[in-house]
Formats: C-alpha cells, structure tokens, sequence
C-alpha cells in the first residue's frame, strides 16, 4: 500500500489510492470474476453462454484477436496504420 | 481529441462568442470565453451591473481537448461546436424578444431531446440545508404535483416523437411522499426504462420499516438511486448538511439496497474546494468496496448562487478539470485526467449505430461538451483490479469508426428497405422486414469487425465486449457490466458561468405541470439559475401547520432564513458563521 497522502488544508490526511481492488465484497468479487461462468449456470439453457455456436465463435475470435496483437505488433505502428485505413475502408464499401 | 490528425490546435488560443446572463439583474448579455494563464475564463459586461469575470475550466490544454477546432478559408481556427442533436417539436411559441431562455417552454431554438426527464416531487425535506434551492422551509411555500399533475408531466415525456428514456424524481427529498411507491409503478406503466429517485436516503435508511420500504419501492419500479453522498467521514456532513455522524445513516441505505437486491445506486457527491475534493479517492475507494451495490459515483462541482465578489468566488470556484485532476492525484495516477475521461458527447453516435441495430429508443448524449465527462470503470477478470476501460481500447478510433459509419447508415433509419410491399402487399411486407433483418445482421457483422481493430488487449473482458457486440440483449449487458462503476462528473451552471450556448444543448429537462393545464418542459440549469422563483409562484401552496408538523428533521433545526450568499450546492459555511 502507498505511503503517499493527500492533505487538505486542515491537516486531514487520506492515503492515495494505488490498487483499485474490492475488498469489503468478497463473495460479489468471486461473481464478477467469473461473470460468465455464473451467468451459464444461472440461466442453464436459457443462457446464450450455453450456446455451442456462439462459444466457438468467441473462442474462434478470441484466438484471431491474439494473433491480431501479435501481428501489430511485427507490422509496427505505421503499418497497422495503413492495414486499418484499408480494413475500415472495406468495412464502410457500399453502405 | 475529435482530432485524430493532428494536435496543433491545442497551440492556437482559445475564443468564441456566447451570451450569457448578468448575475445581477439576470438579464441576456454578450459574453466573450477566452484563454489566459491556460485557464479558460468567460468576461461580460451588464449595462446597469458592470463587468464580471468567472473560470469556466482549469485546464485549457484539457478544454480545447474537448472542443471542435475548424478552420476558416485563411487558415484561421474557429473554436466550435457543431454537434446538434435530434429535436422534437417546440412545445411552445413564445414571444420574449430576449429569446433564449425566456421562451424556455421548450421553445424551437433548443437543439437537443429529453434525455432525462425530472419531476420534484416536493420540496418537503427530512434535512433543511441552508444552500438549497428547493426547500419548503426557505422558501415558505410548498410545492408538490398531485399524481394527476404527475400523470400529466409523464403523458407529455413520452409521447414526444423521440420520448424520454428515464425520469428522475427530485425535490426536496422525494421519499418523503406516501404516494412514492405508485408513483415508481406509473413511471414504469408510462413506459420510462429507468425510474430514478435523487435522494439523501431518507425513506430507504429507517431503521424500522426502511428493508421493507426498500423492496417495496423496487418491486414498484424503482431502478436506481441517485444518493447525495459528499464523503466517508462525519466531518463532512457536518460541513456541508451540518449533520452529526450521518455517515451510519448513509450506511443504513447501501445495507438496505443491497438487502433488498436494489443493486443500482449512483453516489453523488458536490465537490466544494476544501470541502469535499479531499474525499473523492474515499468515494471511489467505497464504491469499489460496495461494488455489489454501486453502480456509479457523479461529481459535481459545486454551483454558486447570489452575489459573490471576483476573489471569493475565485476561492470556491471549483470545475471539472479541478476534479478530474484530484481524481488523478488520490488514485496514483490510475484513473489519468488525460487518457480516462471523454465528454459525454463524445458517444453520440457511436450510440445511434447502436440503439439502431439492437432495435432500442436512443438515448442522445447531444449536450455540450463542457457538460460532463464520464469514466467507466471494470474489474479485470485476469488481474481482479478495476482500470478504465480505455486501457483494453483505443477510444478515439473507435469513436472515429463509429462517427463514419454511422454518417453511412443514418439514411436507412430513416428509410428501412421497401421493395416488395408495394407489389405484393403483406406477404412483400413479410419479404422486406427479411430483407431488413438481413442488413442489419450483415451491419452488425461490419460495426463489431470495425470496432474489433481497435481492442488492445486480449484476455476475457474482450470476450465478454465481443458477446455484448454480437448479441446485445439483457444477459451479455449484464455479464459485462457486472462489477462495473459508471465514473461522471457534471458541472451545472449558474449565472456567473451560464453559457446559453449550453443551456440550448441541455438534456435534462424539468416537467412542471401548470395551473392552466399544460405542462412546462425547462431545461435544468435555466430552470435553477433564472426561472424557479417565477414558475414556483404560479404552481405554490400554502403550508399548513400540518405539512410544517410532517417534516422529519434530523437537525431539530428551526427555519432558517435564506442566505444567498451561501454556495448553493456545496454548502459552504463562510468563517465565522454557525
């Protein structure tokens, strides 16, 4: 924890915040992080986080969006620049 | 930051022309907002009051940021703000040569919606600060619509072509109404999506009854609380409610929330300087730790009423850009003034795209950009701390690609497809609201792929924004905003500061409902600074010894006079004063 404070001006000292973590919430924290775990068992087969076709697409995604950052990253910043104006570009044809 | 080319404007100085009011006689004057000593200031001059001189921001790098730069055919910046919203038709014609606000009715030259509807319910309070400006016992009178009055005001929100999406019940404290709970349900039945109450938590911290009185209110229709809370120590209250040890009574609110599963309350808290700027790292730290219950924290500076020398108000005067940076300064620099706030209006369109392809009222967020600015805050899944959202985006691209989609798409909102109706009536009908479908799925497919680009991070938030994305209904908002703290700070003019080029953009608007039967819909800041005292005179009542006997005054206070030299919000007690 921080040893810096801020101090009014009567003398009144209250320390920086330097982790914004919950700490009073616990059993609120564990739900938050694990939303989607919670919200699939809570709805069951309600839940669109039971759905097959949606999880594969999101894992798919989420595998692209990986790649994605490792790309940008070798391409570098000018790069990226020029890829994203292009896909942007394509994204916006004919609308 | 609308410029995503270049940065040299923020070289050019400041300048345009507005008008405004004199604080004296209220009266519209020219007003020139300018820089100096990098600070953004508003001069005037008032015929009959003379020259006054007031700091609309802090920060002038940080305001010129937030401003539209164009320039002129020379080459010459013109400081601008272009961004006009959707507008109903004017409720009123009036005929004050001053126009605005004297037509205010609304009347045709405002240029934004309702975005949020507000009612005061009374102006009864179980508290009497000495700054408020809607108290019965200041002011002598009491006001408080009946719910056919109440029935009437919402009639007029919602049936506007682009209805208001919430309503927020103000006053005075509203939860000292009986009639609260069905008032809750007629919003709801009148088809308002949030049903706010602005509250100091009086009906909901009861010791005996209050659980009850919460769910009860819930059950009704109550969605979420916007809480006064100025701080986490008792000194605090003392200074600006002058309370004794009202931090166990604001507790007694949050436990009975949380109890009652009414998980949406907003803290708000006025920032006066030396006051309460030193609790604004506290109020986050709460809500972090009440994060079940909080889903959000408005700061507002304070706004000052009455007649207040240049120097005393240059000593309370606090603005935005002084809050964001004491925002910045208690969290280590982790919630940063550069990178974590936008103006509202920066989502406008990104909004629009939006509540067009999930099919949902918009809500517009066409007000001025010296507003407010909003921060959203979310727990990390794989870190467990809570950052700003810009740190898994790049903010200002993505609002780049919405604003150029949404330029290409705004004409089919207007003109859905319709091919085969003409030719082969319902079934043609049947045929194009396919053919609908199918573009908005193949838009969808366009705006999330845009949006996608621009994500910085991986990790499981991502998921949870790209499930949001592709399916925007209740349990992805749910999932995603779980754990997530809305953060705004929303400063409200006054007549020293009052720019009419803001109040004509203003967003939330009061309903007051007329002897002669029609209903006045005024913006909030003209309504406060210029027009209470002449509408409050039509629609008073006397007070009764009744009414006086009904206030719960936790003070024991005896009525005190109204000393307009007071800060209005902050409650800023002069030295040497009890």
């Amino acid at each position: 924890m921080s040893e810096e404070f801020v101090e009014d001006k009567d003398g009144m000292k209250i320390r920086k915040l330097t982790k914004l973590k919950t700490s009073t919430a616990k059993e609120y924290e564990d739900v938050m992080l694990r939303r989607v775990e919670e919200f699939k068992n809570k709805n069951a087969e309600k839940s669109q986080f039971n759905d097959i076709f949606q999880n594969t697409f999101v894992k798919a995604f989420s595998t692209i969006l990986d790649l994605k950052l490792d790309v940008d990253k070798a391409l570098g910043e000018e790069n990226v620049k020029k890829v994203r104006k292009a896909i942007d570009d394509i994204l916006l044809l004919g609308l | 930051m609308y410029h995503l080319d270049d940065d040299e404007y923020l070289n050019e100085k400041y300048y345009r022309k507005t008008k405004s009011v004199c604080p004296e006689c209220l009266q519209p004057i020219s007003a020139e907002v300018y820089e100096e000593d990098d600070k953004i200031w508003m001069r005037k001059t008032c015929e009959d009051h003379g020259d006054f001189k007031d700091l609309i921001s802090s920060s002038a790098k940080y305001y010129k940021w937030t401003h539209y730069a164009i320039k002129d055919k020379d080459g010459k910046v013109i400081w601008q703000f272009d961004k006009d919203g959707e507008t109903n038709p004017p409720d009123f014609k009036g005929d004050d040569p001053r126009g605005c606000p004297y037509n205010c009715g609304l009347c045709d030259q405002h240029i934004s919606t309702c975005s949020l509807a507000l009612i005061d319910l009374t102006n009864r309070c179980n508290f009497n600060c000495n700054f408020c400006y809607a108290n019965v016992l200041q002011s002598g009178y009491l006001v408080e619509p009946s719910l056919e009055e109440i029935d009437r005001i919402m009639k007029h929100f919602r049936s506007k072509p682009i209805p208001a999406v919430a309503i927020m019940f103000t006053g005075g404290e509203p939860t000292v109404r009986k009639d609260f709970p069905e008032i809750c349900k007629m919003a709801k039945d009148h088809g308002f999506k949030e049903v706010i109450v602005a509250t100091n938590g009086y009906g909901f911290q009861k010791k005996n009854g209050g659980l009850e009185w919460t769910k009860k209110v819930k059950e009704a229709g109550l969605d979420t609380l916007y809480f006064q809370f100025d701080g986490i120590n008792n000194v605090t209250y003392e200074k600006t409610r002058g309370i004794k040890n009202l931090m166990a009574y604001k507790q007694r609110v949050i436990d009975n929330c949380r109890k009652a599963g009414l998980n949406s309350v907003v803290l708000v808290a006025t920032i006066a300087k030396g006051v309460t700027d030193i609790e604004v790292g506290n109020i986050i730290q709460y809500a972090i730790d009440n994060i079940d219950t909080v889903r959000g924290i408005t700061f507002q500076p304070v706004s000052l009423c009455g007649r207040i020398a240049f120097e005393e108000r240059e000593e309370l005067r606090i603005t935005n850009a002084d809050i964001l940076k004491e925002i910045e300064n208690q969290t280590s620099g982790k919630i940063s003034m550069e990178n974590a706030w936008y103006p509202l209006t920066t989502i406008v369109e990104f909004g629009r795209v939006i509540a067009y392809l999930a099919d949902v009222e918009p809500i517009e967020f066409t007000c001025h950009p010296d507003c407010g600015f909003a921060s959203y805050m979310v727990v990390d899944p794989d870190s467990g701390e809570m950052m700003p959202i810009m740190e898994y985006f790049d903010p200002l691209k993505i609002i780049d690609f919405a604003n150029r989609f949404w330029a290409k798409i705004k004409n089919k909102e207007k003109k859905p497809l319709r091919i085969f109706e003409d030719i082969l009536g319902d079934f043609g009908k049947t045929l194009d609201n396919g053919l609908n479908y199918l573009d908005k799925t193949q838009l969808k497919a366009r705006f999330l792929l845009g949006i996608l680009q621009y994500m910085k991070k991986p990790g499981k938030l991502m998921e949870l924004f790209s499930r949001l994305l592709m399916r925007g209904d209740w349990e992805s908002i749910s999932s995603f905003s779980y754990g997530a703290l809305l953060l705004s700070s929303m400063h409200f003019q006054d007549a020293y500061n009052m720019d009419l080029e803001r109040a004509k953009r203003c967003i939330v608007h009061f309903g007051v409902a007329m002897p002669d039967g029609s209903v006045k819909e005024i913006s909030f800041c003209t309504m406060n600074s210029i027009h209470r005292p002449e509408i409050e005179k039509q629609i008073a009542k006397k007070i009764t010894p009744k009414i006086r006997n009904e206030f719960d005054t936790t003070t024991g206070q005896e009525m005190v006079e109204v000393k307009p030299e007071v800060a209005r919000n902050g409650g800023i007690k002069k030295e040497g004063e009890e």
